[in-house]
């Protein structure tokens, strides 16, 4: 098509907001192709997508090499594992694609490895994944489970390990969400990221430890070079992850160059095919030179990781560690055009966002992070470590490629701060206006100020920060990263009142779950049941950060990780496996889910038992039994009790009330460095996991509807009175000291914020929403005909993209539930 | 017995004397891609589905 | 109750609960234990009121500037 006819498209598209096929016609002929290829990873509506299948010859594979190698010291199995496996791994590379590397033998098949137990669970409840013949697939599965168990897998070991009553708790689905093994990686960018040093470097830092080391080990004996020889072991153990991880790399070096030579005609093609071959040659064994080695060097860094263990987020920051490979490849030595540069950013999103975790997780991350694969939450902007804006070139070409090649998955948030410039502010209006639901709105002076309240991180080192997952800054640095944090720390918060209400009973999974606090039909004032409250709280935390303090504590002596070591400082220097916390200042946090429920409740019945005195508590519980069937009446009337973030004093004061006890028993909670356990109200989709689990509660909701949409946000309809009374409310709160950050989720309307008016009423907004002191914000912006056409048309709106909570992800691939609940969310006028 | 070494899609390893990629191009329902896994020159052929055997040009004979 | 497209008739609770988007809405989403279909129930007058299909609202609009959000409806 002639440029003035697609430029005539693309405003057709853009003047009825089908940002999603205006998108198609501006992208290039490239990226266009690589979007459209890509098989999506996420689960749809909690269920596995098809015609993605597992390849089960890896788990066959890797038992046949752990037999080889079970005489091993443990952290010498694991990298000679890793390093035969990456060595006979199948790679391959997509036709027009400039970036390389992938987790999966093929584009629509993803890898498994297999394990016991329990992890099988999900392998064999989803027949669909398994590759056909289904019986001899089934055999397979089978037989590896059965080998698993014997051998004892690694989930195994560490539940075995722990406090059977604390672990059976945990394992119930009532009140915790994530698993001991995977979670949320750290990554010490400032180690290998900077340009001064890349895997060969590391190498030779490694060597000179072991000769070191060994010169002891071999000299005059006594006690202080006994810890020596595990620390010799541990050095081996990633010096030979790292070569492994170079000589991955440069299987697509050759695989690149013989495309090249034997099968591709275009001479063009060609050119880039040898460019990439010459890349992958270089990286990561060397540090990059320009901008096409740099984003390299970091996906494979990315994807090798992941080969070695399982990471649930994606801890980055682009536009600050690619930025200076940008601007001397755009700007100083113009060796690339602009849009050459953003035909390798978009590929390097789209690389990401083909990267799977999902398929053979259980129903609670499928249905918890419906949509995606993981929360790949990528920082851009913020400031430097002397304080000075760190936003350059490149963090507006992520947010112009972003809006190209529409992946909900890797999302943004931007680190804002005062002297942010109009042009990158506008960038980020533009992403959100375009209906991505990113980037999410961080207060950087906040979080810093946080970050140094909590963990007593040094300023240099708080202003390095990264979302380690959705939401929870992390430092890139040696002693300030968190290598990894196990998603199980992740609290079904609703369970809390419902607890308090019951005694500590769950009737749901039928278990005395919570210490007895009382039958709550025999309060007769408000602080008995707010006390019964605070005791749920502190039960739940503590045991919740028991078991995550426990496996991180033991990880390292059942599966360490040579790799993850090998490219962090803190264990390069100390010879020990990087999951051991010594010398690790610790980032903990507990993801607080469905957190609003409690505020709302407790108000409720403050107002309508204690203080109206219209109901008594036994006939609330007789209400609440019946899961308000027969109690519609009385039921609007709990609705009707003030509710949180409408500005209103008698519910928010509750809600700083739970928050600040939940603050001061945070501070008595200590991680493995000693750290504090702050609390982070989120959800991701856990509402919609936990919708049937959680019983009928005070604030009105009944079991099976979904809980509200998580963090701080109000529920659904419920903040009536616009939106400075949503921040009115969130500002009461100190985000700096009362929890480790709040999510808060706002919808806008698209037609009122069209063009320059609209994007000063939304400048206006974000000016009160610094001014009063918020760490978080995140917007959709799609209007209730577009999503309520997608419901009934999915296959015309695939591409349509909404915020859920900590992450975006395409309407269609989310349930109906989530769909209503999303639809629901109060559409705020800002003008 | 035919082998992996007289196979079209086999690549020798330069540093890895008697092993090769096996490179094959691949199609699915979304794009074009090339696969490469690392095989043994000698590995027994016989049951490979993608075997095309090497066509040695005429001055290579001699 | 009685279901608005096959006719079957119980007791409210006999129809599956699934569930209500707008917690200050006494309109919920229930299954006919008979027909399947899934119905939008008023649950203060326990009458099934229609079909719900894809992309129906039976919830009207989402609150705020399209249709500034209500109070749910008082009883007294």
């Amino acid at each position: 098509m002639a440029e003035p006819a697609l430029n005539e498209k693309i405003q057709e598209f853009e003047g009825k907001q089908q940002w999603w096929w205006a998108a198609e016609v501006k992208r290039s002929k490239r990226l266009d192709y690589l979007r459209k290829a890509v098989w999506r990873k996420g689960s749809t509506g909690g269920a596995p997508i098809s015609p993605i299948k597992l390849d089960l010859e890896p788990a066959l594979r890797r038992i046949e090499l752990y037999k080889q190698f079970k005489q091993e010291p443990l952290p010498l199995r694991m990298a000679k594992i890793h390093s035969a496996m990456w060595g006979s791994d199948l790679i391959y590379i997509v036709d027009q694609s400039q970036i390389v590397g992938s987790k999966t033998p093929s584009p629509s098949t993803e890898e498994w490895y297999g394990s016991g137990g329990i992890g099988n669970a999900a392998v064999y409840n989803y027949p669909e994944i398994l590759p056909e013949p289904l019986e001899e697939s089934l055999k397979v599965v089978h037989d590896v489970g059965q080998f698993w168990d014997q051998e004892g897998e690694a989930m195994e070991k560490l539940i075995s390990g722990g406090d059977p009553e604390d672990m059976a708790k945990y394992q119930s689905g009532a009140i915790a969400w994530g698993s001991l093994i995977g979670g949320y990686s750290g990554k010490n960018y400032e180690y290998f990221m900077t340009g001064k040093r890349a895997f060969e470097d590391i190498i030779e830092e490694i060597e000179e430890n072991i000769a070191k080391a060994e010169e002891k080990t071999q000299g005059v004996s006594g006690p202080d070079i006994l810890p020596l020889y595990n620390k010799i072991l541990n050095w081996e153990a990633m010096k030979l992850s790292l070569e492994a991880g170079i000589r991955w790399a440069r299987r697509y070096a050759r695989l690149a160059r013989i495309i090249a030579e034997n099968f591709e005609t275009d001479p063009k093609r060609k050119e880039e095919l040898l460019r990439v071959s010459e890349t992958c040659e270089r990286v990561p064994a060397k540090p990059p030179r320009n901008l096409q080695e740099s984003l390299q060097y970091d996906h494979f860094i990315q994807v090798l990781a992941r080969k070695e263990q399982v990471e649930g987020a994606w801890p980055a920051r682009p536009d600050y560690y690619h930025g200076p490979y940008y601007n001397k490849d755009v700007n100083i030595e113009k060796n690339i055009t602009k849009e050459e540069a953003l035909d390798l950013i978009g590929e390097f999103l789209i690389r990401a966002y083909d990267m799977p975790v999902v398929l053979a997780m259980g129903k609670w991350v499928r249905e918890g992070l419906q949509g995606i694969a993981g929360t790949w939450v990528w920082t851009l902007g913020g400031v430097k470590q002397d304080g000075s804006d760190a936003c350059n070139d490149m963090t507006i070409a992520l947010m112009q490629a972003a809006r190209l090649v529409r992946t909900p998955n890797p999302t943004f948030a931007f680190r804002w701060h005062p002297k942010v410039k109009d042009e990158v502010m506008r960038e980020i209006f533009e992403c959100i206006r375009h209906g991505l639901g990113y980037p999410a709105m961080r207060n950087d002076p906040i979080l810093i100020a946080n970050a140094m309240h909590w963990h007593r991180h040094p300023i240099e080192e708080a202003r390095t920060w990264v979302h380690q997952a959705c939401m929870s800054p992390c430092p890139t640095t040696k002693h300030g990263t968190q290598p990894y944090r196990m998603a199980s720390a992740t609290a079904n918060c609703a369970k809390i009142i419902e607890y308090a209400l019951w005694n500590g009973y769950d009737q749901v999974v039928n278990m005395q779950m919570g210490p007895k606090t009382g039958d709550a039909r025999e309060f007769t004032e408000f602080e008995q049941l707010f006390q019964a409250w605070v005791k749920q709280m502190e039960w739940l935390f503590s045991l919740l950060t028991r078991t995550v303090n426990y496996a991180r504590y033991v990880q390292s002596d059942v599966v360490p990780r040579p790799f993850l070591s090998g490219i962090s400082q803190r264990a390069v220097d100390s010879g020990l496996d990087i999951m051991r916390p010594d010398g690790e200042r610790g980032n903990a946090w507990i993801t607080a889910f469905t957190w609003v429920e409690n505020p709302d409740s407790l108000t409720a019945i403050k107002k309508v038992v204690f203080d109206d005195k219209k109901y008594t508590m036994a006939q609330l519980m007789d209400a609440l039994e019946a899961n308000w069937d027969g109690y519609e009446e009385m039921r609007l009337d709990f609705v009707n009790a003030p509710k949180w973030g409408n500005d209103d004093d008698y519910a928010d004061d509750m809600m700083l009330r739970c928050l600040r006890e939940s603050a001061r028993f945070s501070r008595e909670l200590k991680d493995p460095s000693g750290n504090s356990w702050p609390i982070l109200p989120e959800n991701v989709s856990g509402n919609i996991h936990y919708s049937s689990i959680v019983r009928s509660l005070p604030n009105g909701r009944r079991q099976g509807d979904a809980l509200y949409d998580g963090g701080i946000s109000p529920g659904p309809g419920l903040d009536k009175k616009g939106p400075t009374a949503v921040l009115k409310s969130c500002g009461k709160i100190d985000h700096i000291v009362d929890g480790r950050a709040f999510l808060l989720n706002q919808r806008l309307s698209p037609t009122q914020l069209q063009g320059e008016k609209g994007y000063q009423l939304w400048r206006a907004y974000m000016k009160t929403w610094a001014d009063l002191g918020l760490d978080h914000v995140q917007f959709n912006m799609v209007s209730d005909e577009t999503l309520r056409a997608a419901q009934k048309d999915p296959e015309k709106y695939s591409e349509v993209i909404v915020r859920v909570a900590g992450y975006s992800a395409h309407f269609v691939d989310i349930s109906r539930k989530t769909q209503d609940n999303i639809i629901q969310r109060t559409i705020q006028g800002i003008g | 017995m035919t082998l992996c070494i007289e196979c079209q899609s086999f690549f020798p390893i330069e540093d890895e004397p008697g092993r090769g990629d096996c490179v094959k191009k691949c199609v699915d329902a979304r794009q074009t891609y090339y696969s490469s896994r690392i095989v043994s020159q000698d590995n027994d052929a016989d049951r490979c589905d993608s075997f095309q055997k090497k066509i040695i040009p005429k001055e290579a004979l001699h | 109750m009685k279901c608005t497209e096959c006719g079957h008739e119980a007791s409210p609770d006999k129809f599956r609960y699934l569930y209500n988007a707008r917690i200050d809405a006494s309109v919920s989403m229930r299954q006919c234990p008979n027909c399947m279909e899934v119905l939008a129930v008023d649950e203060l007058k326990r009458e099934a009121l229609k079909k719900v299909g894809l992309g129906d609202a039976p919830w009207g609009k989402s609150a705020g500037i399209e249709g500034l959000a209500e109070d749910a409806v008082q009883t007294t």
